[in-house]
């Protein structure tokens, strides 16, 4: 799946002022837009199109103001999810969500797709930790929603925005909250010679009410690749390994921890390994966290999938998984946020070979099928940016999709913002304002319906 | 009024009094909407009607009663999931999760002391006000807890939003919208809710004598440590003498008492009390109370029991103010003192439960002008019809904010249907 595309124009806007003026021109000519950050979006979110205006928010890099009080950030756009940690990190503090990306991916591009990571499990999406922002719209229109508040007045504007992908406005800045630093964090690893006893070890964790900071699974291939890659010193003899993060005070996260290894083993684990220092709780993540990398040095290519499932349903993928892979003709290696049930399938391939990528599209595309079949979602923090796009009517009946699609108009009546992204069919606006079904239905009520 | 809604009828509806459509499922609920648009008649929709008193006035001719819809769907405890009807109480709901150790982590308020109804809330009422309680710095509010929702629009369209699993990023996120929309978007019928863990343990941390401000800084300082605390109150002294009010274990103070809550397990809260002592001790020597004596001090902070409706203050029309939760104490402060009202901190600050004596405005101009200046808002969650009426029960906003929500609030009930005017004094013409 490659996403090239050249825009028509790449505009670089500094100032808000200068967004609200390209804006309203485009709005007044008719031309559409597409907003981008770092362009790191693995759903293609922020792909130029032939004829938009490319609105690179690459200058908005300032962090404006740093409010230990509130415990807030005010910050640019095109400040990095990294960048707003390492500088309240003096303090202790940092900002929760860490996408895998967070050297490079931005803080408008989080919000815009609401960014996850591998502790979102404990401490939310980019959603639970924004508070407000300042949005311009289509029409040039600058907008704040909430600030320092814990919630705004109102309707819940900050939560609509965050996650739109791009089609409801321009964010230009964005107000999120800081967290102090966990005394201690330590890891555990844990390699089991079943996937389905590694499914239930994670089921029976969270039953303990056990919520880690994070909650990683691995397949054996993942695994393999991964441990040629960083060497963290992972057991290859395994079927599945779990990372499991406990955070907190020290008598906390020792305790935590003597409870994990006791279900670990309950569930047939054949090794646990817990990290004794801080550079071996790193060693034990650099694996995982290398691991898409690492899958990309044994295959010339990989397509990154990332549906939800309820976690209890995770053995089952995995074997759908498995099935798929055989009908296919393709491997794939499995890496999950088994806590929160978000599976990352890599689909291996070779896009010199004919035909392979597009049965690696079509694997990809059944593999999320599956994840809406077994109770889940088509994207759990990827987006669905034009990769998932014709795949919304799995998840999402025509009355579902005209709604969202109704608010996309309260903001942007003429879909010129990122349009082609999300929806796989455009209505326009005055067509799903009618009522004219329910009208017809309300002509016959003697009439029985099934 | 049966002749408006012949449909409704022909459907063996149950229609209790002469407007109360009491709906049977949601297949009902389409119906009953679908008429209401055809008739051009408003809504009124409620589970229990614990909330009714919070609002504008609103220009509706029926009600449309969920409390059937009172089903527990599904409960996975090892998913951290619930999924529930919207009409199902509260109560009932919280004591099935509380029997195998959850909880609804935002903590919801129980409104019944503070509004003097008896009325058991309902679930889609707890979260189409989505007022969250003491945890909600920790926790978040019911929008973070809000996973998915069947819903019937002002378009009488059945559509879902969300989904059932704690991470989706599928299409815009709508249950953000519907918590704390006060039934004005959408007839929610049945939502799927996040549950977590309840702690096994709680500890709180009792600093006495402290004046609004300094104990803004002790509830900062407290916050900004990293002693993950859940709760961070603040009752000034005066609301013990006028009120002639308790606040649970600790009965009648009789001076201001400062909270800070920590949750977890045992060894942690114990060491994190000790930690915590420690940090604050510049600002006083600090008592602990345990687990029950704890929960109970801070379920009479969640539900504001010093302003309920049957104490000394329950004539008192009462403000819920949310602003930066530094700027807290001194709005507070100035606010209690100007007005000759009362006041109640929690959320570290950053939530203001303000008592002002009875007057024909509630003095609301003062109101907005100080949490204004703060870059706040301030909802009027006790009042009369009259008063009610004649003031922005919620906060006006700016201009061009206010017609964006407009054109979403239009984007899912163009005919404003569903409590019209509850939200809005503009709009409930």
């Amino acid at each position: 799946m490659s996403y090239h595309q050249p825009p028509m124009v790449v505009v670089l806007p500094d100032t808000t002022e200068q967004v609200s003026q390209v804006l309203k021109y485009c709005f007044e000519q008719g031309i559409k837009v597409v907003p981008r950050g770092s362009g790191t979006s693995l759903s293609g979110g922020a792909l130029p199109l032939a004829d938009a205006v490319l609105l690179g928010l690459g200058k908005f890099k300032r962090i404006r103001e740093i409010d230990f009080d509130n415990r807030v950030v005010v910050t640019e756009p095109g400040v990095t999810n990294l960048a707003i940690s390492e500088a309240v990190a003096h303090a202790g503090y940092y900002y929760a969500p860490d996408p895998s990306s967070q050297i490079a991916c931005s803080i408008g591009g989080n919000v815009a797709e609401n960014s996850g990571g591998v502790h979102c499990l404990k401490y939310g999406m980019t959603t639970n930790n924004v508070l407000g922002c300042e949005i311009v719209l289509i029409t040039g229109e600058i907008i704040r929603v909430g600030g320092k508040s814990a919630e705004a007045s109102g309707y819940d504007l900050m939560g609509i925005i965050t996650g739109s992908e791009g089609l409801l406005g321009v964010i230009t800045e964005v107000t999120v909250r800081i967290l102090q630093k966990p005394e201690t964090a330590r890891a555990v690893m844990v390699g089991f010679a079943q996937v389905e006893a590694a499914g239930e070890c994670v089921a029976r964790i969270i039953g303990a009410g056990i919520i880690p900071g994070g909650m990683e699974m691995m397949d054996k291939p993942a695994i393999h690749a991964a441990e040629a890659f960083v060497h963290a010193g992972y057991p290859l003899d395994v079927e599945a390994l779990l990372i499991i993060e406990l955070d907190g005070p020290g008598v906390e996260v020792d305790e935590l921890i003597r409870r994990v290894e006791a279900i670990a083993k309950g569930c047939g684990s054949t090794t646990v390994q817990i990290s004794a220092s801080e550079a071996e709780r790193n060693l034990f993540w650099a694996g995982r966290k290398a691991a898409f990398p690492a899958v990309g040095r044994i295959s010339p290519d990989y397509l990154c999938m990332d549906g939800t499932i309820p976690r209890g349903k995770l053995p089952e993928a995995l074997a759908r998984i498995r099935d798929l892979s055989a009908k296919y003709d393709l491997r794939v290696a499995n890496v999950f946020h088994a806590g929160d049930g978000n599976l990352h399938p890599l689909i291996l391939f070779d896009a010199n070979k004919t035909d392979e990528m597009q049965r690696a599209e079509a694997f990809g595309a059944d593999i999320l099928r599956v994840c809406v079949e077994l109770g889940g979602v088509l994207t759990g923090e990827h987006g669905v940016g034009i990769e998932k796009r014709d795949l919304m009517p799995e998840m999402f009946s025509d009355i579902d999709l005209n709604q969202q699609q109704r608010l996309k108009c309260a903001f942007d009546a003429q879909g010129l913002l990122n349009p082609g992204k999300v929806f796989p069919t455009l209505h326009r606006c005055a067509e799903l304002g009618r009522m004219h079904v329910h009208a017809g239905k309300l002509a016959f009520p003697e009439l029985p319906r099934f | 009024m049966l002749a408006s809604w012949p449909f409704l009828n022909s459907r063996g509806f149950e229609q209790q009094g002469v407007d109360t459509l009491k709906v049977r499922d949601a297949k009902d609920v389409e119906d009953a909407v679908q008429a209401a648009i055809a008739s051009e008649q408003p809504l009124e929709i409620i589970g229990n009607g614990s909330k009714r008193l919070i609002g504008q006035p609103m220009a509706t001719n029926a009600l449309l009663d969920l409390s059937s819809l009172n089903a527990v769907t599904s409960y996975e405890p090892n998913e951290l999931i619930i999924t529930v009807q919207a009409g199902a109480p509260v109560a009932d709901v919280q004591s099935l999760i509380d029997s195998r150790n959850q909880q609804f982590a935002f903590e919801p308020i129980d409104t019944a002391p503070l509004l003097g109804t008896a009325n058991q809330a309902t679930i889609g009422g707890m979260i189409g006000a989505g007022l969250a309680g003491p945890r909600r710095i920790k926790a978040g509010g019911a929008r973070d807890h809000l996973l998915g929702a069947h819903g019937v629009s002002g378009f009488g369209d059945s559509f879902k939003a969300g989904g059932r699993v704690v991470k989706n990023v599928t299409g815009y996120d709508l249950c953000k919208l519907l918590a704390g929309s006060w039934g004005t978007l959408a007839v929610m019928t049945e939502v799927t809710l996040k549950v977590m863990p309840r702690p096994e343990s709680e500890r709180t941390l009792v600093l006495r004598g402290l004046d609004d401000a300094s104990a803004n800084r002790t509830m900062t300082a407290a916050l900004g440590s990293p002693f993950d605390v859940s709760g961070a109150a603040h009752v000034p002294g005066s609301v013990f003498h006028v009120a002639a009010t308790e606040l649970g274990d600790l009965g009648s103070p009789g001076e201001a008492v400062t909270l800070l809550r920590l949750e977890g397990i045992l060894a942690s809260v114990v060491h994190r009390a000790a930690a915590l002592g420690k940090l604050l001790a510049p600002f006083g020597a600090a008592q602990v109370l345990e687990d029950a004596a704890s929960a109970t001090v801070w379920s009479s902070v969640r539900d504001v029991v010093p302003f309920a409706a049957n104490g000394a203050l329950g004539a008192w029309p009462v403000w819920r103010i949310v602003c930066p939760p530094a700027s807290g104490g001194a709005l507070g402060e100035r606010l209690a003192r100007d007005s000759g009202g009362e006041v109640i901190y929690d959320w570290g600050g950053g939530l203001i439960w303000a008592a002002l004596p009875p007057r024909p405005d509630a003095q609301v101009a003062l109101v907005r002008q100080r949490v204004n200046a703060v870059g706040g808002h301030a909802t009027l969650v006790r009042g009369s019809d009259e008063l009610r009426r004649n003031v922005d029960v919620f906060h006006p906003q700016p201009a061009g904010l206010a017609a964006l929500s407009e054109r979403v609030r239009q984007s899912f009930d163009p005919k404003n249907i569903l409590n019209r005017g509850r939200m809005s004094r503009n709009s409930a013409t």
